[in-house]
């Protein structure tokens, strides 16, 4: 748990000289306005407004960022209630502190964002903001793992993502990413359950048993210890980070172009939606924007990705319960979308198909008929499935009730996406951020009641048939004419036949692979509709080629956080019923 | 905003029964097994391999360096795609020759297991020098096989374009059309491509192709 300073060997020079012009958002004045009226609001000398960022944001002193967390959430016309984002920044040798600690909230009834930022130091820890929002659990952890920050008052602050034997702080400015770490058997971390109530007339004794990380009923590796009463569990704990691969280090050492390959590997089951999310924050950054052909078919592919994301999700969710059928049903279609995504651009899993500014290259010229192909055949698949699940009294009186979640308990928790809808909260980045064109198509928000597992089903199954509407329009309407990439040469690489041909083109072509793409300074966040739930992108730039921090807001992660709770008192087959529904993927979990 | 609110219907007393509604169940699960038995050709199952999966025509596969007309390798050591490789998997070396000046890669070599198949080499490239084939089966027996040099990667000129996937149409398409992909699975490799002759293991390896003055000057 220490941070030996010896590891962090790496002469870190400061961020890159530049002369770009600092970042100026969109609407900005808007914003200013929005965060001069929060700050009389919350009314307290210790809260700083910093102007001119892409959402409100707040300096906060450090001894007081709880009471200002609890302000936010508690005042009944902000409302600040679920947390979205907290994660770590580092700045050597800045004088008000090494660190950054960035908290992002999101207020359901305004439709509102806010970004708190804190400044500490190695040896100044960060009051914990647990007894307000739980959901920051992991986060601080993270934080904690990948920084050193210290979180006060956190009742498990340990290594989340790398193991016990990592030594340093992988993302700090000085880390040396190339050391490697041994972990042995002997130095695995032993994980004890809390058990809060053995009742003591039970005629078993307490078993602990370990599920994962390779278990077949994980889908990834997981790992989930869980402690029993015969079959109950009454003590479960999680831990993650078997494919951590620290995207976000990886992002900091590559230059904003060649991130978008290791986006593909966050949630590998909707990759475009990943990469058109990467895309469009650097694009915000830029101030750009891709043109129109390019936006229709992120939007088209991210809707057949959102749905593949679904079915994938209920199959093996059903799959763990027995039901195989279902499996071969619903993956034959997927099947067919990820032949539409390789004939676009030449992957079927992790297609890297958006580049900054566009796309790689334009969708085949029978793009429509095999779209309009794929929107014919999809329902026919789903209603089967659906027949076969929702008349079947054993999955229905396998799935209802288990897994629940309250809705107040799952917006504390920072649950998005389809987990949260199924609470009945109908928050959905496309309605209330809308995106690439969202705002102009026709489709509803699925919510259902509960929180179970049956709940996200249902939520799930909805959502698959909005998207089908959304495609349908969209196929009316046609592919827009036009190039699928902006015609810049800071951002795009010429077209082949001039770099082969034209000196200029050639120059630009070589500047732009040695030299990047270098947006302005300043940083921003940008959030759109994963299959799992908001995936945003905060990138902070110097100016450089590399992002100076990227990190990316991983909807699942925030979702398992509450695991372990969902399940105690429940059998161990619930609870692979319920981890199946919240549609866990490792590789965005542990990126 | 449209929201809709997803009911939960009640189970109805047939349902509750249970057996009948498997027997209806079984139903649908019979009515694909007749219209598969009836529709075999369109199953869409692949008896691989025997059978392979024909890529479109951008499948990002295994690479090739391209030659010009006199079978010298296009590539000119610039450097550019192991610049813009995310993977840091290429390792060049440039020589120089005496004669006509030109700068030519003496060591070319590709980890295809550090590679991720993004393409972007194929994108950085101004000498339309890397392609990337619709070569997927790269089985290798031992980790240090999987580094490919030039003998290996260097196809000789004039090369059908029909194994070829990702290749530098940045901003323009070549070909009209499925972008070559069916999806479906066809017999042998040579077929796959569109063409009916035996496969041609040959066009992928560096030693078939005949001994050509540009070999002995590159010392190969
Ligand atoms: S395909 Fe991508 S990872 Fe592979 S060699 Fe080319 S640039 Fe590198
Ligand atoms: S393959 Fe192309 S980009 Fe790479 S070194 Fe050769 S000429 Fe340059």
């Amino acid at each position: 748990m220490s941070t030996p300073t010896r590891f962090s060997s790496m002469p870190y020079t400061g961020p890159a000289p530049t002369n770009r012009k600092p970042f100026v958002p969109a609407g900005l004045e808007a914003i200013d306005k929005r965060c001069d009226e929060i700050q009389a609001k919350i009314a307290a000398p210790y809260v700083t407004a910093v102007p001119g960022q892409d959402l409100p944001t707040f300096v906060v002193e450090r001894e007081k960022i709880v009471d200002v967390l609890r302000k936010l959430k508690e005042d009944t016309e902000l409302r600040f209630e679920l947390p979205i984002d907290l994660f770590g920044v580092d700045y050597p040798r800045r004088p008000e502190g090494r660190f950054d600690v960035v908290y992002q909230l999101y207020s359901i009834k305004n439709n509102d964002r806010v970004r708190l930022v804190v400044h500490t130091d190695e040896d100044k820890p960060v009051p914990s903001s647990l007894p307000v929002f739980q959901g920051f659990d992991w986060f601080e952890r993270e934080a904690f793992d990948m920084y050193g920050i210290r979180f006060d008052g956190h009742y498990n602050l340990r290594r989340i993502l790398t193991h016990e034997m990592f030594q340093g702080h992988a993302l700090r400015k000085d880390y040396d990413p190339a050391q490697r770490w041994l972990l042995t058997e002997k130095d695995v971390a032993k994980i004890v359950p809390v058990v809060e109530h053995h009742p003591e007339d039970s005629d078993f004794e307490q078993v602990t048993l370990n599920l994962g990380p390779s278990h077949p009923a994980t889908h990834g590796t997981l790992r989930i210890v869980v402690t029993l009463d015969g079959e109950k569990i009454i003590g479960a704990d999680t831990e993650i980070g078997y494919l951590h691969r620290c995207f976000e280090k990886m992002a900091e050492t590559h230059t904003y172009q060649q991130v978008i390959p290791f986006t593909d590997r966050l949630n590998y089951c909707s990759a475009i939606i990943n990469n058109v999310g990467y895309s469009l924050a650097v694009e915000k950054l830029l101030g750009i924007e891709a043109p129109p052909r390019a936006q229709y078919i992120r939007l088209v592919l991210s809707e057949f990705m959102r749905i593949a994301d679904h079915l994938v999700c209920i199959a093996t969710n059903v799959l763990d319960m027995g039901a195989l059928t279902n499996f071969w049903y619903l993956y034959q279609p997927r099947e067919e979308i990820y032949q539409l995504v390789e004939a676009c651009c030449g992957a079927r899993l992790l297609p890297t198909y958006t580049r900054i500014g566009g796309l790689s290259v334009d969708a085949p010229a029978n793009f429509l008929d095999m779209a309009k192909a794929l929107v014919k055949k999809l329902p026919s698949h789903i209603n089967d499935a659906e027949k076969l699940l929702l008349r079947n009294r054993i999955f229905l009186e396998r799935v209802d009730g288990i897994g629940a979640i309250t809705r107040e308990s799952a917006i504390n928790h920072g649950y998005t996406g389809p987990c949260l809808r199924a609470t009945g909260v109908p928050y959905d980045v496309r309605k209330a951020k809308p995106y690439i064109g969202y705002d102009t198509y026709d489709f509803d928000i699925p919510v259902a009641e509960g929180g179970d597992t049956l709940a996200r089903t249902l939520v799930r199954l909805e959502e698959m048939r909005q998207s089908l509407r959304i495609l349908h329009q969209a196929i009316e309407r046609g592919l827009p004419a036009g190039p699928v990439i902006v015609d810049d040469p800071y951002v795009a690489l010429p077209p082949k036949e001039k770099v082969y041909n034209e000196m200029e083109s050639l120059i630009y072509h070589f500047k732009l692979i040695m030299h990047g793409i270098q947006p302005p300074v300043g940083e921003t966040y940008f959030a759109v509709e994963g299959g799992n739930g908001e995936l945003g992108y905060h990138i902070v730039s110097d100016g450089s080629k590399n992002p100076y921090r990227v990190r990316v807001r991983p909807p699942c992660f925030a979702v398992y956080q509450a695991f372990r709770k969902m399940i105690v008192g429940q059998t161990i087959a619930d609870a692979i019923a319920t981890l199946g529904s919240l549609n866990i993927i490792a590789g965005e979990l542990d990126r | 905003m449209g929201v809709i609110k997803i009911e939960r219907r009640k189970q109805s007393f047939m349902e509750r029964l249970y057996i009948p509604e498997t027997v209806k169940g079984m139903f649908v699960t019979l009515r694909h097994l007749i219209h598969n038995l009836l529709n075999y050709k369109d199953l869409p199952i692949i008896n691989y391999p025997e059978v392979k999966r024909v890529y479109s025509e951008r499948f990002r596969g295994r690479h090739i360096l391209t030659s010009r007309e006199d079978g010298t390798t296009r590539c000119v050591a610039c450097y550019m795609c192991s610049t813009a490789c995310p993977a840091e998997c290429i390792t060049i070396e440039a020589g120089e020759d005496d004669r006509t000046r030109e700068k030519f890669p003496t060591r070319y070599e590709i980890d295809l297991l550090r590679c991720v198949y993004c393409g972007y080499c194929v994108d950085a490239c101004p000498e339309d020098a890397i392609y990337m084939t619709r070569d997927y089966e790269l089985a290798i027996d031992t980790r240090a096989r999987s580094v490919v040099g030039l003998r290996d990667l260097v196809v000789p000129p004039n090369m059908p374009t029909e194994p070829m996937g990702w290749r530098p149409y940045y901003g323009e398409i070549r070909k009209e059309g499925t972008a070559g992909g069916t999806g479906r699975g066809q017999e042998i490799r040579a077929a796959a491509f569109g063409d009916e002759a035996a496969p041609n293991p040959e066009l992928y390896k560096g030693e078939a192709r005949p001994k050509s003055e540009a070999d002995s000057r590159q010392g190969a």
